[in-house]
């Protein structure tokens, strides 16, 4: 619920009111394991900022481009736009955004000096490039180990190219890299180097972050057997152009993301069948569902409930696995304890087994060194510090973390370097991991109310034809449609704000707003949970008491100043343009203009107050134009009716001041497209003025 | 009972079915032409005759002076004060100069909001209603008046008058209960007879007079005569508590332009005659028309 | 709540002839909530102004501030300036705001932007009605709660005249006959027998009958007293 009433006071602290954001965080936002100020950038995709967007993006998330292909999307599962009809497409839009602006269309934050100590990341994934970035930026000298030829960790020697194209991968880690870290590629550290020799070469800090390179394996008779195949080392192998031994019926053991990869791998190799089984249920089944779906679609079948138990070999060649019913895979407290039925066993047919039950760490890179492991095999580990039990020596992402996603894998690397960062600068670990609180769910009431708007649809390509290659299965959004959909976010949190002291409780609020949120007792208050950001509230408050959190109502006569002093000497038209179903280009300026006019473009011209409309006209304008949809067309519900009689109410004003009320005009043009709107304020500028 | 001041005291008070008329004063001091008017038509015709007093709020000569004029000329006045002009003092000081130059009936009104007349941007005053004014009336009677001394004791009249106190009431109000609750507040601040608005539905007429029973004081219906259909339609527009019936129009409207007054007299006289037997009397308001009065006391079967 | 509405810009204008640098002060209060002289109206005023005198080529200067209320000496010491340091203060408060800013500040002319009107209750989204007239004696328990002074054109006391025209008063179809709302009103209550009390002429003194009103609370006046001694 609602913290403090906001004061005037309050409000003169602040540096900008976007800082309110910062008290209560979108659900995306809370949800986001780097915390990517999710509306941020979709905002800016939405109004064609496309640098802005990725800007925004990588000031959190270095794998960009990586998440825009693989990543788990939880901002997607948390957003509200769930309970009013699809959630938004994050990760779809981040996609475009950041193949869009690859490569050098991401600002490269160098810090301007990188003389502090050296400190060595063992390990070139996603949270070992991720520590290095943001040490480099602290003006740290990172050096990265990584025993592959490539940088990138599982991304790049595991993950399937149809999922994951290796340039994509590379925008990411050539932008990382530009910052000034130094990649060691080929170099194994306890091979080629111990972690004490790292220490004698004179890196003040290690960091360890080698993730999970291995496959788990299955004791079993039979499980020896050459076409037994490791999962992760089956799909390197197939990353790096290396032969793999498969047969023509394929079994994959394991039900997770990697036992998927596998299978759609074997898939398009050529093995006409290809089967997955694994000891969940369908319900229980781990890997996410859209990877789910898409195999099923490529005729992949699923064999729930069933547990290997041997891999009967015939004259050297495997001709089956013998499987057990699984009873039950968690205990009550959820905890892997799998029980089977030993009574009720089939045979599987197959001629290739792959193994995927699970990653395990490889802990050779302990070999010469002076770490060694714990009790129970892993590397000591302190989670508030990040530390091992020797204090120059860290460890972040899958070493020693619960097994996790790339944006995991960021955040672990990130909070290591800030650990780093504190331990060479001789001060004590303290890592505040507090968050905000989150914005709730929003309530029926409001959600039937907004307007709906389908999700775009993703283009993909036909199962029958996407099988046979490791092309991408699906295709990136056109910029039309990643601004459509970047625009179907409701801007959790970014609404109107009261300021109390000024708030005269006149009421206007409450009768204006159109999803009925303001509440007035003594005085007007507004559930920022539930606000939508129209904006007409605060275009209409007689008390100027009313601020947006997402954007500045102030503004707009400055930047109406600074669109027309562009414009040539002579009959200047100030056009505000409703930007929501306006293209990108549009929104860029990179459209056909209008002689003499200059074109403001808004997400809503519901915001409009009559000072606005007045402005221009003290700032060099002869006309002002307002391009709104029509009644019903606008973006929230029942506000064509409200602007309109905004205008009427400035022309009247302008008409007694002389300058005549046609000065002003509403054209509901905004959604009839570019060449109608270029006609409407053609037309208009022929309207006779005094 | 007291003894009567007016012959329409008396009249009534005798039982007989009376008849007033009403001039109205120029917007000017050429009062002349209807004072001679009511000497040519009214004197001797009617019982009393109205002096209307800045009616609809459009300036004119006063009522005391057409009053007094009446006087001069032996026709008894009906003197209409409306409570909008005059504050407390400048009516019970008229009340007293009325009585002073031989004037006995009051007609005690409100009047027209200032909005209706031709100086909408004057200040209504309204310290009294008319209740208020008869109240104001009974005081004078009775010797003193509605102020104080300065030790706060009630002042004393230095000769006091007595008056026929008369109220209007609007039998055809489309909401009639509020007029019969103010009309008994009128009687029992001492009005001693009623003139009617305007009514032309004597079967309305004659619900009203039932419900009216309990009030005892004679009421003289209203009757304005109407000079054309056009009037009719206005007053059914825009005059509230009046209705004229279709069918008076339907005979208005086809009346003969040189024979508009006879039809005019027929109704007006018609309806005098269908209503006689309700009330004590009939007020006619012939709005200069009052060579008419005649014909119509006559086709009404009231020659006295 | 008292109701007030924006001057006809020419007729500001005019007042405004003779200075050159004026400041617009809003009051956050009854004009904010009629929606006649907040802090918003106030830029709006202050913008018109100043396109108006660009049209006529007039000098002037417009500058705004509002304070939370004109009628209390304190809130003043919020102003962000010096009201005397300008030519003419354009007050968009009720006229008590006016007459009270010019009290407090007797240099500079205090000229009014809106006509106050009535007090009045906001009946409908946008629309605000007269309910009150301030006659310092209140007779609403005997009128079901309708006030005959405010309400009925003629400030009558004893129930309708005869003016009454389809429930409208005579001198405009757009204005209900308060006495007849008191009689409707009195009659779904059950105390019609309110409306046939008759009532003796009202005493006209509270209501400026007696001249300049003024309410004291004695005890606080001796308490300040006191304090200063």
């Amino acid at each position: 619920m609602r913290d403090a009433d906001l004061t005037s006071k309050d409000v003169a602290r602040l540096a900008a009111t976007t800082d309110l954001m910062e008290r209560e965080w979108a659900p995306c936002r809370y949800g986001c394991p780097v915390h990517a100020d999710v509306r941020g950038y979709l905002e800016a995709i939405a109004e064609g900022r496309w640098r802005e967007a990725i800007d925004i993006i990588r000031d959190r998330l270095p794998f960009a481009s990586v998440c825009g292909r693989i990543c788990h999307h939880p901002c997607e599962a948390n957003c509200r736009r769930t309970d009013v009809d699809q959630p938004v497409a994050i990760r779809e839009v981040k996609r475009f955004v950041a193949e869009l602006q690859a490569p050098g269309g991401s600002t490269v934050r160098k810090a301007a000096v990188q003389d502090k100590a050296r400190v060595a990341i063992v390990g070139a994934g996603p949270s070992g490039l991720s520590a290095a970035l943001e040490l480099a930026k602290r003006g740290y000298r990172p050096t990265v180990f990584e025993k592959f030829p490539v940088a990138g960790g599982i991304p790049a020697t595991a993950i399937p190219k149809y999922r994951l194209p290796r340039d994509v991968l590379r925008i990411d880690t050539d932008w990382i890299l530009a910052h000034g870290v130094e990649l060691r590629t080929g170099v194994e550290i306890g091979k080629d180097k111990s972690l004490d020799d790292l220490r004698q070469e004179g890196f003040a800090a290690i960091i360890l972050a080698t993730g999970l390179s291995t496959s788990r394996l299955l004791p079993m008779p039979g499980a020896d057997h050459p076409r037994v195949l490791p999962a992760l080392r089956f799909l390197t192998d197939v990353v790096f152009g290396r032969k793999v031994d498969i047969g023509q019926d394929v079994l994959v053991i394991g039900g997770g993301n990697v036992a998927v990869d596998a299978a759609r791998t074997a898939l398009r190799l050529g093995a006409p069948r290809v089967r997955m089984m694994f000891l969940e249920s369908l319900d229980e089944m781990p890997a996410y569902k859209w990877e789910q779906d898409e195999a099923l679609e490529e005729g992949i079948t699923f064999t729930p409930r069933r547990g290997p138990t041997e891999v009967l070999v015939t004259g050297g060649r495997i001709v089956g696995v013998k499987a057990r019913a699984v009873t039950r895979v968690f205990d009550e407290n959820k905890r892997f304890d799998p029980r089977y039925d030993d009574a009720d066993v089939i045979t599987m047919d197959c001629d290739t087994v792959i193994l995927a039950i699970g990653q395990a760490a490889d802990m050779g890179f302990l070999r010469g060194g002076s770490l060694k492991t714990d009790a129970r095999g892993r590397v000591p580990w302190t989670p508030a510090t990040q530390q091992t039990n020797l204090p120059w020596v860290f460890a972040a992402g899958e070493i020693v973390t619960p097994p996790g996603s790339v944006v995991e894998a960021c955040a672990s690397g990130r909070r290591v370097a800030e650990a780093v960062d504190l331990f060479l600068s001789g001060r004590e670990i303290g890592l505040d991991d507090t968050l905000p609180p989150h914005i709730d769910k929003i309530t029926a009431g409001v959600g039937e109310k907004v307007v709906k708007a389908p999700r775009e649809a993703v283009a993909a390509e036909p199962p029958e034809q996407r099988k046979t290659s490791f092309t991408p299965v699906d295709r990136n959004l056109t910029a039309e449609a990643a601004a459509r959909e970047a625009r179907r976010c409701m801007s959790c949190g970014a609404g109107a704000e009261v300021i109390v002291d000024k708030c005269a409780a006149c009421l206007t609020c409450l009768r204006v707003c159109p999803f009925e949120i303001p509440k007035v007792t003594d005085v007007a208050r507004i559930d920022s949970v539930l606000c939508q950001s129209c904006g007409i509230c605060i275009a209409e408050c007689p008390a100027n008491a009313i601020i947006a959190r997402g954007w500045n109502p102030k503004s707009l006569p400055a930047r109406a100043g600074a669109t027309l002093a562009a414009l040539p000497a002579g009959g200047k038209t100030l056009a505000y343009m409703g930007g929501y179903r306006a293209t990108p280009a549009d929104w860029r300026g990179e459209r056909k203009a209008v002689p003499g006019v200059a074109e403001v473009y808004l997400p809503s011209v519901a915001r409009l107050s009559v000072m606005d409309l007045l402005a221009p006209f003290e700032r060099g304008a002869e006309r002002v134009l307002v391009v709104a949809c029509p009644d019903g067309a606008d973006r929230y519900p029942r506000t064509a009716q409200r602007l309109r009689r905004r205008v009427e109410q400035a022309r009247q004003l302008l008409a007694e001041a002389g300058l005549g009320a046609d000065r002003l005009q509403l054209l509901q043009v905004a959604d009839q497209g570019r060449p109608a709107i270029r006609e409407a304020l053609a037309a208009a500028q022929q309207v006779a003025i005094s | 009972m007291t003894e009567a001041v007016s012959n329409l005291q008396k009249a009534l008070a005798a039982g007989r079915f009376v008849v007033t008329g009403e001039i109205g004063p120029p917007k000017g001091t050429n009062i002349g032409p209807v004072i001679h008017e009511a000497e040519h038509y009214l004197k001797g015709r009617v019982v009393a005759v109205n002096v209307t007093d800045i009616q609809t709020a459009v300036m004119r000569a006063g009522s005391l002076v057409g009053c007094k004029l009446l006087v001069d000329h032996g026709i008894e006045p009906v003197f209409q004060m409306v409570t909008r002009d005059r504050n407390r003092l400048a009516l019970q000081s008229d009340l007293l100069s009325a009585w002073i130059l031989g004037i006995r009936n009051v007609l005690a009104l409100t009047g027209d909001h200032v909005a209706m007349g031709d100086h909408p941007e004057a200040k209504p005053v309204y310290d009294l209603d008319s209740v208020g004014l008869l109240m104001a009336m009974g005081k004078l009677e009775s010797g003193t008046d509605l102020g104080h001394d300065f030790k706060g004791n009630p002042n004393r009249l230095d000769g006091a008058p007595t008056f026929f106190k008369g109220c209007c009431v609007t039998p055809c109000a489309e909401e009639v209960e509020p007029q019969i609750i103010k009309l008994e507040k009128k009687a029992a601040a001492g009005a001693q007879f009623v003139q009617t608005q305007a009514v032309y539905d004597p079967a309305t007429f004659e619900k009203f007079m039932q419900r009216i029973g309990h009030i005892k004081i004679p009421v003289l219906v209203g009757i304005v005569v109407l000079k054309s259909a056009g009037m009719a339609k206005y007053m059914n527009r825009s005059v509230p508590g009046v209705q004229v019936p279709e069918a008076i129009i339907k005979e208005l409207t086809a009346a003969p332009k040189d024979g508009l007054k006879k039809v005019s007299a027929e109704i007006a006289a018609r309806l005098v005659r269908e209503m006689k037997p309700m009330c004590q009397g009939a007020h006619l308001m012939t709005l200069g028309w009052d060579d008419l009065v005649p014909d119509i006391i006559a086709q009404a079967g009231l020659a006295s | 709540m008292i109701v007030a509405e924006r001057k006809p810009l020419d007729q500001i204008l005019q007042a405004l002839a003779p200075f050159r640098r004026i400041l617009v002060l809003g009051c956050g209060s009854c004009v904010t909530v009629c929606l006649a002289g907040g802090e918003k109206q106030a830029d709006e005023l202050a913008a018109q102004l100043r396109l108006a005198a660009r049209q006529k080529g007039l000098d002037l200067t417009v500058e705004v501030d509002c304070i939370t209320r004109q009628c209390d000496r304190e809130f003043a010491r919020n102003l962000k300036a010096d009201p005397s340091t300008y030519d003419a203060v354009l007050s968009i408060a009720c006229g008590v705001g006016v007459g009270f800013m010019s009290e407090l500040f007797p240099q500079v002319p205090v000229l009014p932007g809106l006509n106050t009107t009535f007090y009045g209750a906001n009946v409908a989204s946008g629309v605000w009605a007269e309910y009150c007239h301030g006659c310092g004696d209140c007779v609403l328990a005997w009128t079901g709660g309708i006030c005959p002074i405010a309400r009925c054109s003629k400030s009558l006391i004893n129930g309708t005249c005869g003016g009454t025209n389809k429930d409208k008063c005579e001198v405009s179809k757009d204005m209900d006959c308060g006495w007849l709302l008191i009689y409707n009103r009195l009659k779904t209550l059950g105390r019609l027998d309110e409306l046939k009390k008759l009532r003796a002429p009202r005493d006209w003194r509270k209501d400026r009958g007696a001249g300049v009103r003024r309410l004291t609370h004695q005890e606080l006046v001796k308490l300040e007293e006191e304090a200063k001694a």
